[in-house]
């Protein structure tokens, strides 16, 4: 470390208002982690001339091969703002020097819940977008999910550069590119963001504000309105001869700022400003924006990349630049780069806008309160957390779990949100099923160490006040992911996170030599630990199975497993996805099934949920701890559901909260009470293994109509129900046109108008559907949008790159549950091949089950 | 079906015994087939009075012209055992005590599972066999004459090994046959057969369900493939999954067809450890007597327990006879149940059942962190206990402290080991007050008293108040199953 020492960041964590907690996010390959070089190199880490180069925070040895993010990683720099600029900033701050706390995020789909969990623990988002492909599809996804954690975002316009040198774009051309970037961003935030920006006031980005920033990543240049605003109201100064104060100052350059974007136009002949483009020679007159920003850049990279050297020794001479002699003898791109570093530095305007217009912890958690606490809003936890308030108790997120140099265990790693936690402290470890009162989930443990994270390096640090970011050792063991830390006995868990995309992509790993059993398990352990979405999970079968949320997550996945994790050679299943089972119509007789001792007889029907319940109870708008009466009011608004029937919903399932319900439709049935339990368990154990392959059903409801019972208690006991409700729950599925559904991803590919074509084809052949295609304006770029089944895209990317020449590059994301048509009964269709093939995997009996082993005469 | 406690009384008579006695035995043959002679000079030699006879259902039948046959010969007097209270290839000496009987005369197939306190003959049926066929499905299946070869055989064909031995072992000098181990038949049994006989070579002699066979010096059992006559079933599949490293071929004398069996039994053993880490997720564990019979069947459950108490989940023990769907459903409380049985009945495909059903050394496997999961299966649980083949000291209670460790079932954190109770940390001063927690109430999360409380309905509601007070009235009469007047609606 060059700049500072842990002491120096130790006593800036305590000026809360002086902490900036952000993330960077954005689509893949739009320059997030050379971006951040920019930043790192600027706090003072690693060298400034390796900026652009090294991608500090890619720390993995595939990450800097593969020149992908894969993980989030944390790094805190050290900032500090001039005296004129700390004017502009509109919330508390104490003192000149700042804390940025920066994560940076993967902006591959696979890898979003990684940026899931880099958001959690920010209050503020660095959305960096590719100026020539513009807004994308993982922008969208990580940009609501922001928005939907009262996140607050700036923008970076990156990849100027390409704009210039590639595309050759006009001035005005780009700055209309520009326009409808933004505007793209800020329906987005419209869309997705609370009435009026809710608590977080409006939050939508604007040049003329200071919210958004030019440049470019890899050459190391960036700036906002600010930037040129400052220079100009600079020169006007020296010609008065007065000497600003800094809130004079601060006001001019944001009147100036006004006047660099939009309709305004700038008269050289009058050196005035208007807000016609009509000169007062009936010229046509350029917008200030282009004429006083970009022209001057566009002369620049002329005067260079064209060899101009006199044009270009007279621009630098007139814009101030001293270049070192070693720079001074660079030609072409070296020295653009050179020059446009010393001109306009990203760091320096980054970390202005980052500083700026971000919040700070105290102003950020005072709105996010209640978004991130389940517990009541005015306990001790809760206004601790509101007031970031370091002598409250203890209220700290471990948002995921980093891998240490110690083979299997992990740092802790997460957002102090109230309190202070220190060396040594004894803490309550809550994981996420956790309820106060009872004793789950809940460990008291001491922290071994609290430590600094920085990229490649950690640093240990004595303790850690409210509003950072900070790694624990020693907790590992009682968390899984994620999980809540405290000191407050009455505390309630931090609410858990929610992630954009599922787990739909399994595959079954095996130890090559049967013996090294013990080491895998070991090892899926661990997996499960350290990544955030993954699923290692035992079939009954005996599989073991790692579920990730795409082919690449997967691969990397099992790539850690085999070398990091378990260390033994694995041996891999091709991947397949996970089906569920569900009806397409009512019942087409009521099911009736005794028990074993054929004194109770249970008479059920199955029908399917109407379009969107099963997405809603995904979703969380509905679920089985919502009060009773506004679940019921949300049916029957909603769905049109019987008043009557939607207050009688006896569970949910799979596991108590899936997307499957009980209902009680019965009219006054004796010991109804006594038995529900166990039709509640039979209900749970069905709806977890469907008929058709033991696979989970979805979107079904289950309506008892009426139960016969046994006088006497002992014959109607658990014994007798539960495999019962099972067998009439698996005859009303047999009997409501079972089938079932696959998962779907929503795929995005952006290639040119010549290969559109091959897209289709491929896209064709793997039953998949365009559903959008449009050109990017102002590019050659086309964007299609189609849905294409999960189990068709398995080297659905190679396949596509072979078929355009390699320039389609497809985004694939999950996005819903689809009936695979067809009867699963019938041998000709494809869900019958399908359940075969699961049957068989999962080594149970050939065939689905006939109904008559399920349904009972009278 | 069952009944839950009982069985249904019309069902039992209706029922058809489900017998394959398609061969009806022509009554000449009672001598031969039944060994009637050796058996009168069982009870006659050791002067046994009162002798019972137990029989599986399906042999039953042939039960009176036995007895009859028997009692000719000998003065003693004899009792026919039938409907076994658990699996009928175990010595039922319970019921045998019940008439108060000197020995016991076993028919039909066996598990051989030694027992502890009666004398006891086996009378094996002498199933038939072409010894021609099966010699040569050996020849063809072994090629190689120098082949390890152990030879195995359900209990029904003991009676040929002599003379396959005499035709096969001049051409495969590294052909082992194993024998039955039935010295226990003709006395009271002298030592635990886990042990090794101090005068045998050690290593050499392998003991496995009830059979014995010498292996070549130097080799161990993996180093040996296994032929086995006899057809599909608890025996060969015990094996399967104990010696799971060997190659398995079978001769099935019912078709005299020869095949090699396909290496899917790592899939079982898969699944097996499914079952393990579901016993793992358990808090409460069901103890199921399945035998009375099997030697030291009272060591394992006092082990059992122990073990799983340390691994700080709790225990309820259940004997409930022969076990079946229902009857475990009735205590949906318990997370996992622990079988004890013989082998042959230990390993029981519990994908039906409401909750899985393990055998012992899985348990010991998911509770005693001293076991490591390795390709060794035990099936036989009298390995486990002290001085047998696998036994596995339980890590003492210090060592088993506090651990987590992540469930593959339901990927949440669960605890191992005994857990403290934090809360109860003494204060310095005993006779000062500590401020009671508010939240956190008195409730064990492991035990079945925190189920019931989770339950929606939890035994008869009071409804104080509620209901008006009446006098006394006349009850129900009869029975549970059905009182007089109800239950006639099936």
């Amino acid at each position: 470390m060059v700049n500072f020492t842990v002491d120096q960041i130790r006593a800036i964590m305590d000026k809360k208002a002086n902490i900036r907690n952000m993330s960077v996010i954005a689509h893949v390959d739009h320059g997030k982690s050379t971006l951040t070089d920019s930043l790192v190199s600027k706090a003072g880490i690693i060298a400034s001339s390796r900026a652009g180069e090294t991608r500090f925070t890619d720390t993995r040895k595939d990450e800097q091969e593969r020149c992908i993010t894969i993980k989030s990683t944390a790094i805190s720099l050290f900032y500090e703002l001039s005296e004129n600029d700390t004017a502009f900033i509109k919330q508390g701050i104490n003192g000149n020097g700042f804390l940025i706390n920066l994560i940076d995020s993967p902006g591959h789909v696979d890898f979003s819940s990684e940026v899931t969990a880099a958001l959690r623990v920010t209050d503020g988002a660095l959305v960096v977008v590719d100026c020539v492909s513009g807004v994308c599809v993982q922008t969208e996804t990580v940009l609501r999910q922001a928005i939907a954690e009262r996140i607050k975002p700036v923008l970076m316009m990156n990849k100027m550069d390409r704009a210039l040198l590639e595309l050759q774009l006009e001035p005005e051309r780009l700055y209309q590119t520009f326009q409808r970037i933004i505007e793209s961003v800020n329906v987005i935030i419209s869309t997705y963001g609370e009435e009026d920006g809710g608590p977080m006031g409006l939050i939508f980005i604007d040049p003329v504000v200071g919210t958004v920033g030019f440049g470019s990543g890899l050459h190391g240049w960036a700036f906002t309105l600010k930037q040129f605003a400052e220079r100009f109201i600079a020169k006007y100064a020296a010609k008065g001869n007065t000497q600003l104060s800094s809130e004079e100052r601060c006001k001019k350059v944001e009147a100036m700022m006004k006047k660099l974007w939009g309709d305004r136009f700038f008269d050289p002949e009058t050196n005035k400003f208007t807000k016609t483009n009509a000169g007062s020679k009936n010229t046509q007159l350029s917008r200030t924006f282009v004429h006083l920003i970009l022209d001057p850049i566009y002369k620049m990279f002329d005067a260079i990349m064209n060899f101009k050297k006199e044009e270009a020794a007279t621009m630098l001479e007139k814009l101030e630049i001293k270049l070192d002699n070693e720079d001074k003898d660079k030609e072409g791109k070296p020295l653009l780069k050179a020059v446009m570093r010393r001109w306009l530095p990203a760091g320096e305007a980054l970390l202005q806008m980052i500083a700026i217009h971000l919040p700070s912890p105290v102003t950020a958690q005072r709105y996010r309160c209640e978004l991130l606490y389940e517990g009541p809003g005015d306990d001790e936890a809760a206004m601790g957390i509101k007031n970031c308030d370091s002598n409250a108790p203890l209220m700290m997120y471990i948002s995921k779990m980093v891998p240490t140099t110690d083979k299997g265990r992990f740092y802790a790693f997460g957002r102090v949100f109230s309190g202070t936690v220190s060396t040594g402290l004894k803490v309550r470890i809550m994981g996420p099923n956790y309820t106060p009162g009872k004793k789950e989930d809940l460990y008291t443990k001491q922290i071994q160490r609290t430590i600094l994270m920085m990229g490649r390096y950690t640093e240990p640090i004595e303790d850690v006040p409210c509003g950072n970011i900070v790694g624990l050792v020693g907790v590992d063991q009682y968390l899984i992911k994620t999980g809540t830390i405290t000191t407050y006995e009455q505390a309630h868990n931090m609410r858990v996170m929610k992630f954009s995309v599922s787990p739909v992509v399994r595959v079954a790993v095996e130890a090559k030599n049967p013996a090294d059993l013990p080491k895998l398990v070991e090892g899926l352990k661990r997996l499960a630990k350290s990544d955030p979405m993954v699923q290692c999970i035992i079939e009954e079968s005996g599989e073991h199975i790692v579920a990730g949320a795409g082919e690449l997550h997967l691969e990397i996945c099992l790539k850690d497993l085999e070398e990091d994790h378990a260390c033994i050679p694995l041996k891999k299943s091709d991947p397949v996805v996970s089906y569920r089972e569900t009806v397409s119509e009512e019942s087409s007789q009521m099911c009736l099934s005794k028990s074993p001792n054929k004194h109770n007889r249970l008479f059920m029907k199955a029908r399917p949920f109407p379009d969107g319940l099963a997405e809603d109870i995904e979703k969380g708008d509905v679920t089985p701890r919502q009060e009773l009466k506004a679940r019921a009011r949300y049916l029957v608004d909603k769905y049109e559901w019987d008043a009557g029937e939607a207050r009688k919903i006896w569970c949910f399932g799979p596991d108590g909260t899936g997307p499957n319900l009980l209902v009680d439709v019965t009219k006054g049935v004796q010991y109804l009470n006594e038995i529900k339990d166990s039709v509640v368990a039979g209900f749970q154990w069905a709806s977890k293994e469907g008929v058709l392959c033991e696979e989970n059903m979805r979107a079904i409801r289950y309506d008892v109509h009426d139960v016969s019972l046994h006088t006497d208690a002992i014959h109607r006991g658990g014994g007798q129900i539960i495999p019962t409700a099972r067998r009439v729950l698996y005859a009303c599925q047999l009997t409501a046109e079972p089938r079932l559904m696959e998962p779907v991803y929503l795929v995005e590919i952006q290639c040119p108008e010549a290969v559109v074509g091959g897209i289709y084809g491929v896209l064709n052949r793997r039953r998949g559907h365009v559903f959008e295609e449009c050109q990017v304006m102002g590019t050659p770029m086309f964007i299609v949008k189609a849905f294409l089944p999960v189990n068709e895209s398995f080297g659905f990317t190679a396949d596509l790159r072979s078929n355009t020449g390699g320039q389609a590059f497809p985004q694939c994301v999950f996005d819903h549950w689809q009936i695979l048509p067809g009867d699963p009964k019938d041998p000709t269709t494809k869900p019958f091949l399908v359940v075969g093939e699961i049957r068989k995997r999962k080594g149970i009996k050939e065939g689905i089950p006939m109904l008559d082993n399920f349904l009972d005469k009278m | 079906m069952t009944d839950a406690f009982s069985s249904n009384p019309e069902a039992v008579l209706q029922r058809g015994v489900d017998v394959t006695s398609g061969r009806d035995a022509p009554l000449e043959n009672v001598e031969e087939l039944y060994q009637i002679k050796k058996t009168c000079d069982f009870i006659n030699h050791n002067g046994f009075k009162k002798v019972a006879l137990q029989f599986p259902d399906e042999v039953l039948g042939d039960s009176v012209p036995i007895a009859t046959e028997i009692e000719k010969s000998t003065s003693a007097k004899l009792f026919i055992l039938g409907d076994t209270s658990y699996g009928s290839c175990c010595v039922d000496e319970v019921a045998a005590e019940h008439v108060g009987a000197d020995c016991i005369v076993h028919y039909g197939r066996a598990c051989l599972s030694p027992t502890t306190r009666l004398p006891l003959m086996y009378v094996f049926e002498r199933r038939p066999v072409d010894l021609e066929k099966c010699a040569s499905a050996f020849r063809e299946l072994y090629p190689d004459t120098q082949s390890h070869v152990v030879v195995l055989y359900d209990v029904n064909y003991a009676h040929i090994i002599d003379d396959l031995q005499a035709l096969l072992a001049p051409a495969y000098p590294n052909m082992v046959t194993s024998t039955l181990l039935l010295e226990h038949c003709h006395g009271y049994r002298e030592q635990p057969s886990g042990h090794e006989d101090p005068g045998e070579p050690d290593n050499r002699v392998v003991r496995q369900f009830g059979r014995r066979c010498v292996l070549k010096a130097g080799l161990g059992v993996r180093d040996y493939d296994v032929f086995f006559i006899g057809p599909e079933g608890a025996v060969l599949r015990n094996f399967m999954m104990t010696w799971n490293r060997c190659r398995f071929s079978t001769f099935q004398p019912s078709t005299s067809a020869g095949r090699a069996e396909s290496p899917s039994i790592n899939r079982a053993l898969m699944k097996r450890y499914y079952a393990i880490e579901r016993a793992k997720d358990a808090g409460v564990v069901g103890i199921l007597v399945g035998t009375l019979g099997v030697a030291d069947y009272l060591t394992i459950i006092q082990q059992l327990k122990e073990t799983i108490r340390r691994a700080g989940k709790k225990s309820y023990m259940f004997a409930m006879g022969k076990i079946n769907v229902a009857k475990l459903a009735n205590f949906q409380e318990i997370d996992v149940f622990v079988l004890i049985a013989c082998p042959e009945n230990s390993l029981l495909d519990s994908s039906d059942f409401y909750k899985p059903v393990v055998t012992p050394f899985e348990m010991e496997v998911a509770c005693n962190r001293n076991r490591e999961w390795s390709e060794d299966y035990v099936t036989d649980f009298r390995n486990l206990l002290p001085g047998g083949q696998s036994h596995v000291p339980l890590a003492n209670e210090q060592q088993a402290g506090e651990e987590t460790d992540v469930s593959l079932i339901t990927g949440a954190l669960r605890k191992q080991g005994l857990w403290s109770d934090e809360d109860a940390v003494p204060s310095e001063d005993p006779s000062s007050l500590v401020l009671r927690n508010q939240t956190l109430t008195v409730a064990h999360t492991n035990s079945a008293a925190s189920y019931l409380a989770g339950r929606s309905w939890q035994g008869l509601e009071r409804k104080l108040g509620e209901t008006a007070v009446v006098k006394a009235v006349e009850g129900r009469r009869g029975i549970a199953i059905a009182y007089e007047g109800e239950g006639k609606s099936s």
